[in-house]
């Protein structure tokens, strides 16, 4: 519980003769002044009043200065900077049983842009990362079809390509925090979603080629790894096993589907699907399946293990949800994060990374306060559809404890929920989809926490 | 698919032909159509090694059958390390067996803890698509190494320790389908979105906030 009253603007006023405790009292007075904000100037320095260190010693000529570095090819292929080396996919040990049907997840707190590096795109394998042969690998298309095809690496390099950006999301994204505040660090509260480049051949194009059946409602895709994974995807019309129908925007998703080859311009890599692997924009990522090797245009769906008893969320009124496949519109803040300290007093830019697996991003809205004011946040250019878009506001840390988050709204008019109103619909047990709204607290030591707000 | 409104493929040899003419047909219709001559038919005979997967209502699953007596051996042999002897799990890996339906679904209801929980016995609608995962990446170490016969059999063990068929049950592609999986009808499809959440902008709460705070350090510091 916290017992402190919080700073209530991201422009937090720090004019001159405004002692702290008056300037909140006047704050909570003026919402407006919190939304035009920008006059923390008055101390002499059109930038501020955060009284700034003098440097006198003499600057050391650094080490690099006088040495030959490394030759062109001295690292074949690149790698980021021994100082980077915390940069990296992590696990967390005691979720799975071992690392081979386990999690790694992406951080997102030391990444800028909203691609994500290929060597830090989440991993979420079932019987491990394979090294399938691009000379012999084959994708076959059958059921109901005009032409039962099989295509090579070459054949699929060959046709028409696809290339869009889109992110990846596995529906336990957050799962750790249904029952509580769990992980301090945003790398692990977030971490199970990465963002790429993927290009690819487009399924509607293939189900022209082979001429898809149009009494065909499903079709299924499956890998080549020890698990041979396999996912249904609806199309339109498609009912479940009891004659229900699947809500319409599943049954679109497929749409822009495409088989993937390369991710960020080069090919994908061996723990991403390598050579090629179902991408199904939008949906939980587990039905973008890696290594694949098989689609079939069916009228029904297989109810397979992931879809029964895997990714399914048992509701607090004693009913399984099953094929909630459509990742909903979810957005954090990754600087600030826990993942580090403030660095001082004075200005930073709130920033963040927001998605939807239904369209684009429209809106992001930051508190500062706990959710009591917001303000809407600047989009950084592109704002794609189903893809990671980036925002951003200017913010004033006067040392105050601030309880910060971000909001999204999403092009259909979708608002990111509540933890509060998540858990009042679908408990405690519903593990999957928790795209709610994160508070991180920052602290008057600077420190940056993973909390909860129980109350709304 | 007709769906799909338009055909590039007639339209694109059309437009192409008359763009360039007819001594360069050949290259507009190959790029009208951008699949000519790519990839190779296949019988669905040549397919079948690959077409393994089984369908909730048991369409595809292969001839064979398994008893529960016959799946014991295999069940303590190959599973049981990993899913425990009587299907309680071991090790971190998951359980065969949770708790009953009736308790399972008050574990929801109350807010309890039923995530680790969900098993063969409380969570898993059609029987049919556990012999399919069973035969496809069983055992975890060897995926799919077992025999279609032994998958039959380790099937019904499994099945038989949730106490969902008797101990002198048979299942096979005859008798899997009709298999009454306790959780199968407490499934209920999407039906989100199921908040509601509005973009207030300012003064949304008259309360402060609760604030509950972390209990794990993060590593990444």
């Amino acid at each position: 519980m916290s017992e402190t009253t919080l700073d209530q603007t991201p422009q937090s006023d720090a004019r001159e003769g405004v002692a702290s405790s008056d300037r909140r009292k006047f704050l909570r007075k003026s919402v407006a002044l919190a939304a035009t904000g920008a006059a923390t100037a008055a101390a002499g320095n059109a930038y501020g009043d955060v009284k700034l260190e003098t440097v006198t010693e003499p600057l050391e000529i650094g080490s690099t200065r006088h040495i030959l570095g490394r030759g062109v090819v001295s690292v074949p292929y690149g790698m980021p900077s021994k100082f980077e080396k915390d940069v990296v996919r992590r696990n967390v040990s005691w979720l799975t049983a071992d690392t081979v049907a386990s999690i790694s997840f992406t951080p997102w707190q030391d990444l800028h842009g909203i691609i994500t590096p290929n060597g830090l795109h989440f991993e979420r394998h079932h019987a491990g990362a394979v090294d399938v042969d691009p000379e012999t690998h084959q994708l076959v298309i059958h059921g109901m079809v005009d032409k039962p095809m099989v295509f090579s690496m070459e054949d699929l390099k060959r046709m028409p390509s696809h290339t869009a950006i889109h992110f990846l999301e596995c529906p336990a994204n957050g799962a750790m925090e249904w029952r509580g505040v769990q992980m301090n660090s945003m790398q692990f509260t977030h971490g199970m979603m990465s963002c790429s480049e993927w290009t690819g051949v487009k399924l509607t194009d293939l189900m022209e080629y082979v001429g898809v059946d149009p009494k065909s409602t499903w079709l299924y895709a499956e890998g080549t790894d020890g698990s041979a994974l396999q996912r249904s995807i609806p199309m339109e019309g498609a009912k479940d096993q009891f004659g229900e129908p699947l809500p319409a925007e599943s049954c679109e998703m497929y749409k822009d589907a495409m088989i993937a080859y390369a991710q960020n311009g080069e090919a994908l890599r061996p723990e991403n699907g390598y050579p090629i692997r179902f991408l199904l924009p939008g949906c939980e990522a587990n039905m973008s399946i890696k290594w694949l090797r098989r689609i079939k245009f069916v009228d029904k769906p297989l109810v397979t293990y992931q879809e029964t008893r895997h990714y399914i969320e048992p509701l607090p009124d004693g009913t399984i949800r099953q094929f909630s496949l459509v990742n909903e519109a979810n957005s954090v803040i990754n600087y600030p994060c826990p993942d580090y300290q403030m660095k001082g007093k004075g200005a930073y830019e709130i920033r963040g990374i927001a998605w939807s697996g239904r369209g684009k991003v429209a809106h992001v809205d930051v508190s500062v306060d706990g959710g009591k004011n917001w303000q809407e946040a600047e989009l950084v250019e592109p704002v794609l559809s189903k893809c990671v878009t980036k925002f951003k506001l200017p913010f004033e840390w006067t040392g105050g404890e601030h309880l910060i988050m971000s909001r999204v709204t999403d092009e259909t008019g979708y608002v990111q929920p509540t933890l509060m109103q998540l858990r009042e619909v679908r408990g405690f047990n519903s593990i999957y989809h928790k795209n709610s709204i994160q508070a991180w607290k920052i602290e008057k030591t600077g420190e940056v926490k993973n909390v909860q707000i129980e109350n709304f | 698919m007709s769906k799909l409104k338009t055909s590039k493929f007639g339209l694109g040899l059309a437009a192409g032909a008359m763009a360039l003419g007819l001594s360069t047909a050949g290259i507009a219709a190959e790029h009208a159509s951008g699949f000519n001559g790519i990839g190779k038919n296949i019988t669905e005979k040549a397919i079948e090694p690959w077409d393994i997967s089984v369908f909730y209502d048991g369409t595809n699953l292969p001839k064979g059958s398994g008893s529960v007596q016959a799946g014991q051996e295999p069940y303590d042999a190959q599973c049981a390390m990993c899913h425990g002897a009587f299907g309680e799990g071991a090790n971190g890996y998951p359980k065969m067996m949770g708790d009953p339906m009736p308790q399972f679904i008050k574990s929801l209801k109350q807010g309890l803890d039923g995530v680790g929980n969900r098993a063969v016995n409380n969570a898993w609608g059609h029987a049919p698509t556990l012999f399919d995962m069973i035969k496809r990446h069983m055992p975890f170490y060897a995926p799919g190494t077992m025999g279609v016969d032994e998958s039959y059999a380790v099937t019904c063990y499994v099945l038989n320790l949730g106490m969902i068929v008797d101990s002198d049950f048979v299942c096979s592609d005859e008798t899997l389908a009709d298999v009454d999986m306790p959780a199968r009808d407490y499934y209920v499809t999407d039906t989100r979105p199921d908040v509601n959440n509005q973009r207030c902008m300012s003064d949304c709460y008259d309360e402060a906030p609760k604030v509950v705070g972390a209990a794990v350090t993060g590593v990444s510091q």
